[in-house]
């Protein structure tokens, strides 16, 4: 196993890292789950990475490649977490509408006892 | 016969229906890319059916409706407001970039080094009438550079305010327009689809400027409140912002340095404080902190006044404490005088002012400590040290003269480097906030809980995901060697 090898891996993670971004940019549920299998990829590619790091050592290249890699994680957390305030966000007005606020003025709690969520 | 009038009739009017909804899909067509503009609905009424009250059913068209939401609306204009607010701190902080050198080629940098040389040469031949008038000009070389920097920055700081004029006026032209479209549906076109995608348009557009909260009335108007204090536009009514610089405190620790800027509302009240996001919000970052952070304010004199100040002063005592002449002639020893002179009452003008002392001459430099053990050539080694120092006399903070003057620079290139990235990373999440917008139209409350489902599912794995590749990158980062 060459060095240029491992560098591949670390390519790889970065460009599966990108892909997870796209999809958190597509936003619908189903790009959600695309975007759990890429990040995966990425943790998969990563850890093969280190296991061979020792033959990289010597490559200056590398290191700049895991700067973009991170500044790629930065920005597929960065997304993640819009997506999860624009959701959380509309959880609640959703509790609001169908069950009012609690005492506290809060929105309600939405329940979903006993909903089956069907996916053809 | 009449059953027969009143089927056709029923017939009649499902046709009127169904024209309507072609009508509302070409309309939705025709518009589909038209900015702001949100896709309409037409529900069909179904109407009672009783033959034997002559009721034939049928359908009927009922109200046009836009399938916006508001929620989604808002989060859009959200994140173009950051987005914003990055791509206006790229702008400001290339300008800023701009002014330091840190090459070594040019500017406070390569003035350092030179003067620096020309102490060490001084050093080598303390009695050389050169050597004492290169020092001269390296100097004055050095005073010139700082007067350049501290242009350069005012220069930026007048041209930030006079953007702060313009983003300003911008805001209160696009407050205007919305009044007017808030006046027209007043007049009576509260249902003109061609309306609502002008007024969203635009609340987008003034998003990038400043946050805002766009609520809409009963009436169908849009109130715009500037961070959702401040009233922009109430009805068919807009309310100018004004930008001023703040009243000067005299009992501030520089009572005569640049004040900052502050942002009034219409009925003059003070609303900087209140104001994020936007352009606005960067401008007055970079008026009110970024660059009092170098050339000061009525509180702080400014690393480059503080690095003029240090630099000069320190320079001044070793020369003042030594001496040009020892007296072993037998007439008394003449001490040294100052290399450089600045403004001392007012220390935000130290850089601006810095200049070579115009009395001084080349044999008035002090090269001689008396000691004892007197040394020919003491003070001149001393200030070839300032390139290396150890002692913390000769620094500022734990860092040469040249290091902090790096330091400076390099803040500036980190600013930019992340609101680079920020700028990357804010499109993106417009481009999200605008798929969320699009998809969430008109969905129903059952799609509206499965989405949610799907969603909390989808996030839980992928945000312990994120979590584990954060870590494993730093880490990857820290074992692979810097080039």
């Amino acid at each position: 196993v060459s060095a240029a090898h491992a560098a591949e891996r670390l390519v790889a993670a970065r460009s599966d890292v990108k892909r997870a971004c796209d999809l958190l940019v597509a936003a619908s549920p189903e790009a959600l789950d695309g975007c759990q299998d890429a990040l995966q990829q990425a943790v998969s590619e990563l850890i093969d990475f280190r296991s061979k790091r020792h033959e990289i050592r010597s490559d200056p290249s590398a290191r700049s490649t895991a700067c973009g890699l991170r500044a790629e994680v930065l920005r597929a957390a960065r997304l993640l977490q819009s997506l999860s305030s624009f959701y959380h966000g509309w959880n609640k007005i959703l509790g609001s509408m169908s069950a009012g606020y609690t005492a506290n003025g809060d929105p309600a709690p939405v329940t979903r006892h006993g909903r089956l969520c069907c996916r053809g | 016969m009449s059953n027969l009038i009143s089927s056709m009739m029923s017939a009649a009017g499902a046709l009127d229906a169904y024209t309507s909804v072609l009508d509302v899909t070409q309309n939705n067509v025709a518009n589909a890319s038209t900015p702001g503009y949100a896709k309409q609905t037409e529900s069909l009424e179904a109407m009672p059916f009783d033959p034997a009250m002559g009721l034939t059913g049928g359908v009927l068209a009922s109200q046009v409706e836009s399938t916006r939401d508001d929620y989604a609306e808002q989060t859009v204009q959200q994140q173009t407001t950051l987005l914003g607010q990055a791509q206006q701190d790229v702008s400001s902080l290339s300008s800023l970039q701009s002014q330091f050198d840190v090459t070594g080629s040019s500017g406070i940098d390569n003035a350092f080094n030179n003067l620096f040389q020309a102490f060490s040469a001084w050093g080598q031949t303390p009695t050389s009438t050169v050597a004492r008038q290169t020092v001269i000009q390296r100097a004055t070389d050095v005073a010139t550079a700082f007067q350049q920097s501290a242009t350069g920055l005012a220069t930026l700081a007048q041209d930030t305010n006079q953007q702060l004029l313009q983003t300003v006026s911008d805001i209160n032209q696009i407050s205007g327009q919305l009044a007017a479209y808030n006046q027209q549906i007043m007049g009576g076109d509260r249902n003109d689809a061609g309306l609502d995608a002008r007024i969203h348009s635009t609340l987008e557009q003034l998003s990038q400027y400043a946050g805002i909260t766009a609520t809409k009335q009963a009436d169908g108007t849009y109130s715009v409140l500037l961070n959702g204090q401040t009233a922009l536009v109430i009805e068919n009514r807009s309310y100018g912002l004004r930008a001023a610089p703040a009243p000067n405190d005299p009992t501030a620790p520089n009572p005569e340095g640049p004040s900052h800027q502050s942002i009034l509302s219409s009925t003059g009240t003070d609303v900087t404080s209140t104001v994020s996001g936007g352009q606005l919000a960067s401008l007055l970052n970079l008026a009110n902190n970024v660059l009092p952070g170098y050339l000061g304010d009525q509180n702080q004199p400014g690393s480059l006044n503080t690095l003029a100040l240090k630099f000069a002063s320190h320079v001044n005592d070793l020369l003042t404490q030594g001496y040009q002449t020892d007296g072993s002639d037998g007439t008394s020893p003449v001490g040294g005088v100052a290399l450089f002179t600045y403004d001392t009452n007012n220390n935000t003008n130290v850089a601006q002012s810095l200049q070579v002392s115009p009395t001084v001459s080349p044999d008035q430099l002090a090269a001689i400590t008396l000691g004892p053990p007197e040394v020919s050539n003491g003070v001149a080694l001393a200030l070839s040290q300032l390139s290396n120092p150890t002692a913390s006399a000769d620094q500022i903070g734990g860092l040469s003269y040249t290091q902090y003057y790096g330091n400076m620079a390099s803040n500036v290139g980190n600013l930019l480097n992340n609101a680079n990235n920020q700028v990357q990373t804010q499109q993106s999440a417009v481009a999200q906030a605008q798929n969320l917008r699009q998809q969430i139209s008109g969905v129903s409350l059952d799609e509206e809980a499965t989405i949610l489902i799907q969603f909390q599912r989808a996030y839980e794995a992928s945000s312990k995901l994120i979590t584990v590749l954060d870590q494993l990158t730093q880490d990857t980062i820290n074992i692979l060697p810097s080039s």
